[in-house]
């Protein structure tokens, strides 16, 4: 039973999203908030019985997030999600507060309900607990918001923090050493997933050599329990990999649920055919999503719904029916979208992150549709006021447009950091914000037919784009 | 004639977090702008430093886990030969973990001291409240530098993000002036530290690239311990470095958060 505060706390939220939404605004947070402040109880009251997954780590839990949503709706689920990134507890009110109508419709019709929730790590650390999920799946830990959470290891503590307020079936990402050892102490209730290990690259145990000045950065080269540091017999990105420690003998750990791309595939071409492996099972489906982080992103995905199955006793949710579904999964809000305009594309990679930006100069370089690239930085509180971590960010080997864009609060800085690179192209166009949409109208103009404008902003930078662009080309908004 | 300049990355492996490396792209940059190589050599722990083989030392700032496991190779293994280098006028530019370890103790919140390398006459307290922002320092040091047209040259812009508040010894001297920001403890409006040829500052990441003067004063001490007194460094514009100087929210307030 809820309490008499909690329903009027939903009353309440139902309410201002009607406003909200009648004013043409996005209602992700504004309702839940108003909600929890009637109702201190509020997230445990209305999750309690619910069927719900739960996914945090710094990188990939938008995508992770809208791919679990994915196939649990093709498994007849009506899902709640907050599927636009409003990952406070506010946010997970608000999704909990919109959903109540149609679970209420759902169930009468015998239909089951899911809440499949990104969830901020700090908010993780104190909601976790309150939702008490069926799975709590954890992507990854990179240096990210560092102006926010001072430390990396203090991000990993409120994972941590909310791992143990739960008794949740727990997915691990096997090739993040930080995120691996999450399993000690909890290990009956830990699975793992991974990228297959012959399919990553081999004996590039440090970049230094290739990249000529300066080693790219890696978050975890040193084994956490000992500070020695690890040995990798393989590695794919970032500090993954298979890695194993000299000292303590701590390893990467088998993944229960594994993916691979086949072959070398142009990231600019959607579809590339995946394997997605769970024990002796293997099944092929494509990846709609392009890039390695995006396997990591399947793989997980898969994993959690595997768990979830067996948790809720589904026997739909097999490894066969996950990865048929996952083929037909559009791109999260600005994760790899892909906008025509006549015979040319426009493409968002938001970037807020060094491997988020790693991942997508890796794209751009790659990709053989590249026809121009625009930078956009901001520094508001939403993306952490410090951008000095652009420079830990290997620009230097890196293959650029001949158009390359800069723009944002903060674009001369990006100016500085390309130009300093020594590899970008010279005469880098560049504008302040507030000129910012003139200049991806330039850009897209100068862009040639048939090729495709890479645009990586930050988030509020994409934010304040998107905005312009849902406009402009009559796209679909994101709150949808 | 062509020339190359040496730098050693001290612990590039552990201490990568704050964009530190991008003062060594700038003074890899700048110095490529005057005909100059520079290669880098990263030296990580269990290695021996020889200082003759180096004319610059960079060592930057991490993690506090991290800067634990470094600072017992540095006061163990390299110690005596970083402080060699140092009485040998070598140029050293230390950012906030690297600047502390180079002092003489750093206290920990409980009271516990650990030992540090006692290479300058400063000490580190740590403290809860860590000051996190955009600052802005004045400083004599850049005033006459070889960087031509740099706007407002005696400024320099950074960004900090410290919880330990370094305290100056007789000693040493420091780097400049607070006129936004915190600097080295938020109380004497001092930044950073001068002895010989080491410069430390608690500013991250960009402060070189932002600051061009400074990148050339390193530069041109750097090349007049290998090429003699006499050597200038040819005068190359600042328009880039401009556009970030001029743009005023690179230096717009210094934030203090929890
Ligand atoms: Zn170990």
């Amino acid at each position: 039973m809820k309490s008499m505060r909690t329903g009027t706390a939903l009353a309440a939220a139902g309410a201002i999203r009607f406003v909200l939404r009648f004013l043409g605004k996005g209602a992700t947070t504004l309702p839940g908030k108003i909600a929890l402040r009637i109702s201190p109880s509020f997230l445990e009251e209305v999750s309690r019985g619910q069927n719900v997954i739960m996914v945090t780590g710094t990188n990939g839990k938008t995508t992770t997030t809208h791919m679990i949503t994915e196939i649990l709706r093709k498994a007849g689920y009506s899902v709640g999600t907050n599927v636009s990134g409003a990952n406070l507890a506010s946010g997970l009110a608000t999704t909990f507060a919109e959903h109540t109508e149609k679970a209420r419709r759902a169930t009468k019709k015998g239909i089951p309900i899911a809440y499949v929730l990104e969830t901020d790590e700090a908010a993780f650390a104190v909601t976790a607990g309150k939702i008490n999920p069926h799975v709590c799946v954890v992507t990854n830990l990179f240096r990210d918001q560092l102006d926010r959470f001072g430390e990396l290891l203090y991000t990993r503590s409120c994972i941590e923090k909310g791992l143990d307020a739960t008794g949740a079936k727990i997915l691990l990402n096997a090739d993040d050493s930080m995120i691996s050892a999450l399993r000690i102490g909890r290990e009956e209730r830990t699975e793992f997933f991974g990228l297959d290990e012959g399919h990553m690259s081999r004996n590039n145990v440090t970049n230094a050599e290739e990249q000529g000045v300066l080693s790219a950065s890696s978050d975890a080269e040193y084994c956490l329990k000992c500070k020695k540091k690890f040995e990798y017999s393989a590695r794919s990105f970032g500090h993954f990999g298979v890695y194993f420690c000299p000292s303590c003998g701590d390893k990467r750990q088998e993944p229960n649920y594994s993916a691979y791309l086949s072959g070398r595939t142009d990231p600019s071409t959607s579809g590339s055919p995946m394997f997605l492996t769970h024990g002796d099972e293997t099944v092929e489906t494509t990846l709609s999503i392009p890039g390695t982080h995006n396997v990591y992103n399947s793989a997980a995905a898969v994993g959690a719904c595997r768990i979830f199955g067996r948790e809720v006793g589904d026997g739909n949710l097999s490894l066969s029916f996950c990865a048929e579904a996952l083929s037909s999964v559009r791109p999260a809000f600005g994760r790899t979208e892909k906008i025509s305009v006549g015979n040319k594309s426009f493409c968002i990679l938001l970037v807020k992150n060094p491997v988020g930006l790693d991942r997508a100069l890796t794209h751009v370089s790659e990709a053989v549709d590249t026809g121009g690239l625009y930078l956009l930085l901001n520094s508001n509180i939403a993306d952490g006021t410090d951008v000095s971590w652009i420079w830990d960010v290997d620009f230097e080997s890196r293959k650029y447009p001949e158009k390359t864009y800069v723009s944002g609060e903060r674009f001369a800085e990006m100016l500085l950091r390309l130009v300093y690179s020594r590899a970008a192209p010279k005469n880098i166009r560049h504008e302040e914000m507030k000129r910012s949409e003139a200049l991806f109208e330039e850009a897209l103009a100068a862009c040639p037919e048939g090729k495709c404008l890479y645009v990586l902003p930050n988030y509020t930078a994409m934010l304040s784009l998107r905005k312009y662009l849902v406009r402009r080309f009559h796209l679909k908004n994101y709150w949808k | 004639m062509k020339t190359d300049l040496h730098i050693c990355h001290l612990y590039s492996d552990l201490l990568n977090l704050y964009g530190d490396r991008g003062n060594i792209l700038a003074l890899i940059y700048r110095a490529g702008l005057r005909g100059i190589d520079v290669r880098v050599t990263s030296l990580t722990i269990g290695e021996e430093f020889d200082g003759d083989h180096y004319d610059i030392v960079f060592f930057g700032g991490g993690q506090d886990a991290e800067q634990n496991i470094i600072r017992r190779d540095l006061v163990r293994n390299k110690g005596d030969a970083v402080k060699a280098a140092i009485e040998k006028g070598k140029i050293f530019l230390c950012v906030c973990g690297g600047y502390q370890m180079m002092g003489k103790y750093y206290e920990e919140f409980d009271g516990n001291r650990i030992e540090c390398l006692a290479a300058l006459d400063v000490y580190t307290v740590a403290q809860k409240k860590r000051l996190i922002g955009n600052t802005v320092y004045r400083s004599d040091l850049s005033e006459k530098s070889a960087a031509q047209g740099c706007f407002e040259p005696g400024k320099l812009y950074g960004f900090e993000n410290h919880s330990g508040r370094t305290f100056l010894g007789d000693g040493v001297k420091p780097l400049a002036k607070v006129l936004t920001g915190a600097g080295n403890n938020g109380e004497d409006g001092t930044e950073g530290a001068v002895y010989r040829g080491v410069y430390c500052t608690y500013s991250h990441g960009s402060l070189l690239p932002k600051n061009p003067a400074m990148t050339d004063v390193l530069l041109e001490k750097a090349m007049k311990q290998r090429f003699g007194d006499d050597y200038q460094l040819a005068p190359v514009s600042c328009e880039i470095e401009n556009i970030a100087r001029r743009q005023r929210e690179t230096c717009k307030k210094g934030l203090t958060n929890p």
